[in-house]
């Protein structure tokens, strides 16, 4: 795996010699917490954080995004983003959300477009966590705080430096193209490095995920979710920072003269989600949405990919207006 | 399915509305005969029995709809469409008139087993305006090169009146015909109807189709559903010997935006058609 030091008094340079060819994301201190912003040679980046208020999902999936304008001859799509973009500072556990996204957008028989167009323009510096936060649960659901998955270059933060190794081949054609600006990591560097992953992983409390997809088909009419989700205000605000939450809706807008077909983030928290033309609505209480966003996560996805849509990155707790623990409500889950 | 990776999935493909006829006296059903603005996207659209399609007004958005005629039928594809008050989509597509144009993309999702169907006796039990793709099935198996690769065809169909039912010139005809025994029914007949009174079930119950070498298809409210399955699994139908069409609200129709599901499978992309041995293991039997 090629490795490369890149010293942090460089970063600006790095900064500038990156900005020549792609737009370059990276941790910008915010008036809202540290945000994944853009960066000017300038700024100073923000290197001790638990993780972004937001996922990075909103670089592949925007809140809304115009996909077609009505026209006399019929739809004309709008051309998927061609921008090339670097997001540096990327945490483990949001990289690894994209490649579950990857299995919902880029699948055998349809791909999206604009999904695909922003994956392939977008190359991913992740930045191992030192401190996970206290509602971190990654190495629980398949993560870790120096995880590779989805990630082109994996950084390490070791105090005066930054130690990049490339993953994928865009990631190697990257260091090797600013290879000018970085240098060879000392066996010291390394040794720091290893220690740091090490020490990270034994700071989180263990989530039980095994046996979760069977414990939930076995507890679909439990009392239990009418009972947890009697707190939840229906805000869907988990589903808005949840970096594998995808869900989303077409509708048309018009705008003056023009009509235009729009693709949006929507929920299964709200009502409305599922609430058809007839009046007929197939999940009218709190406590079934509840147990559909839980189940989607820790049990369909299971079905369906194989895998938990869940990176433990503690979004969903840290935010919650009523205090809801995703952790305490999978304990709650009948046995 | 076909293999749609390099286009653009969410575009839909520039329609005329040809035809439009009101089928019923509420004059909230209507059924549109589309026609493809280029031949090329004619080309592209093959569908089977079952299977439906996004109905797209331009200004209102998209709704999913049931396709209505049958493969084998000419250079148009036909939806039967209800109004609702609340229906954004339903009610635009309500104001159209002939000549104008909308958008349509499909065909999505699986169909009728028209292929188990083969060489077995097939029921069709069918009440309001689900009748549609069922419309489009029984049109497919009666075309004269189809007929004979299916045994007894039998249908029950039922509305709420004489008024009520769709396609009523189909409907004699097929009374008419030695290729399908059809039995019509009304749950509230008027003083010019002089033909059969009853639910669904009741005629169900009454006609009592063979299950020896049988398939049915059931399609209808939630209602009929619950009550039409029971006396088919008392008549012998095994559950995985009975299909049913579901319905959802739905977006893309390519089970992506997360809308459609019962459990872990889209009723766009995975159904809509399910045996109600896979409703039982889905949602414990509910529709």
């Amino acid at each position: 795996m090629p490795q490369a030091s890149l010293r942090k008094e460089h970063f600006g340079k790095f900064v500038a010699a990156v900005s020549k060819g792609r737009k370059f994301f990276g941790p910008l201190e915010c008036s809202d917490g540290v945000q994944l912003a853009e960066l000017s040679p300038q700024d100073v980046p923000a290197f001790e954080y638990g993780n972004f208020t937001l996922p990075p999902k909103r670089f592949f999936l925007p809140r809304s995004e115009v996909i077609a304008v009505h026209g006399p001859g019929g739809m004309a799509a709008t051309p998927p983003s061609q921008e090339r973009v670097v997001l540096f500072g990327v945490r483990p556990c949001d990289a690894m959300s994209l490649t579950y996204m990857d299995k919902v957008f880029i699948d055998e028989t349809y791909v999206d477009p604009y999904y695909r167009s922003r994956r392939e323009n977008t190359l991913i510096i992740t930045l191992a966590c030192r401190q996970p936060a206290v509602t971190c649960f990654c190495a629980s659901v398949k993560g870790c705080p120096a995880g590779t998955a989805g990630a082109d270059i994996a950084a390490s933060d070791l105090g005066d430096a930054l130690l990049l190794e490339s993953i994928t081949d865009a990631g190697h054609a990257f260091l090797a193209e600013h290879a000018g600006l970085m240098g060879k990591p000392s066996t010291a560097q390394l040794k720091a490095r290893d220690s740091q992953h090490a020490d990270a992983g034994k700071k989180m409390s263990p989530v039980d995920v095994e046996k979760l997809p069977a414990r939930l088909q076995a507890a679909f009419e439990s009392k239990t979710w009418d009972d947890i989700s009697q707190r939840c205000l229906g805000c869907g605000v988990c589903t808005f920072l949840c970096p594998t939450c995808h869900c989303f809706g077409l509708h048309d807008e018009q705008v003056g003269p023009v009509q235009r077909r729009v693709r949006a983030q929507d929920a299964c928290a709200f009502p409305t989600f599922t609430l058809e033309a007839s009046g007929h609505n197939p999940r009218t209480r709190q406590g079934a949405r509840m147990r559909q966003r839980v189940m989607h996560k820790f049990c369909y996805a299971a079905e369906n990919f194989g895998e938990l849509f869940c990176v433990g990155c503690g979004r969903c707790i840290r935010s919650c207006p009523a205090n809801l623990d995703i952790r305490q409500t999978l304990a709650e889950v009948p046995e | 399915m076909s293999t749609c990776v390099s286009a653009n999935p969410y575009m839909a493909k520039p329609v005329t509305v040809q035809k439009i006829t009101v089928e019923n006296e509420a004059r909230d059903l209507k059924t549109f005969r589309l026609a493809f603005v280029n031949p090329a996207d004619r080309q592209a659209f093959a569908h089977q029995c079952g299977q439906f399609a996004m109905l797209s007004v331009p200004g209102a958005g998209e709704c999913p709809v049931g396709i209505a005629s049958s493969p084998l039928d000419g250079d148009y594809v036909e939806f039967t469409v209800k109004r609702y008050a609340t229906g954004v989509v339903s009610s635009a597509l309500h104001c159209l008139e002939e000549g104008e144009r909308i958008g349509l993309r499909g065909p999505y999702g699986n169909s009728f087993p028209m292929t188990a169907m083969e060489g077995k006796n097939v029921v069709i039990v069918s009440g309001g305006f689900a009748f549609s793709t069922l419309r489009a099935t029984i049109r497919y198996m009666l075309a004269p090169r189809n007929r004979p690769r299916f045994k007894t065809v039998t249908a029950i169909y039922g509305a709420r009146s004489p008024g009520e039912l769709l396609y009523k010139d189909e409907l004699a005809a097929w009374n008419a015909s030695s290729d399908i025994a059809m039995h019509v029914t009304v749950d509230k007949a008027d003083a010019n109807w002089k033909g059969r009174q009853g639910f669904v079930p009741t005629v169900l119950g009454e006609v009592r189709p063979s299950a020896a070498n049988a398939i049915v298809l059931v399609c209808g409210p939630p209602l009929m559903l619950k009550f039409t399955i029971k006396p088919l699994l008392d008549m012998g139908f095994a559950p995985d010997m009975i299909f049913t069409s579901l319905e959802r609200r739905m977006s893309c129709g390519i089970g992506k935006c997360g809308r459609c599901n019962i459990g872990s499978k889209y009723v766009c992309r995975d159904g809509p058609v399910f045996s109600y041995k896979q409703v039982l293991e889905l949602s414990r039997g509910q529709f």
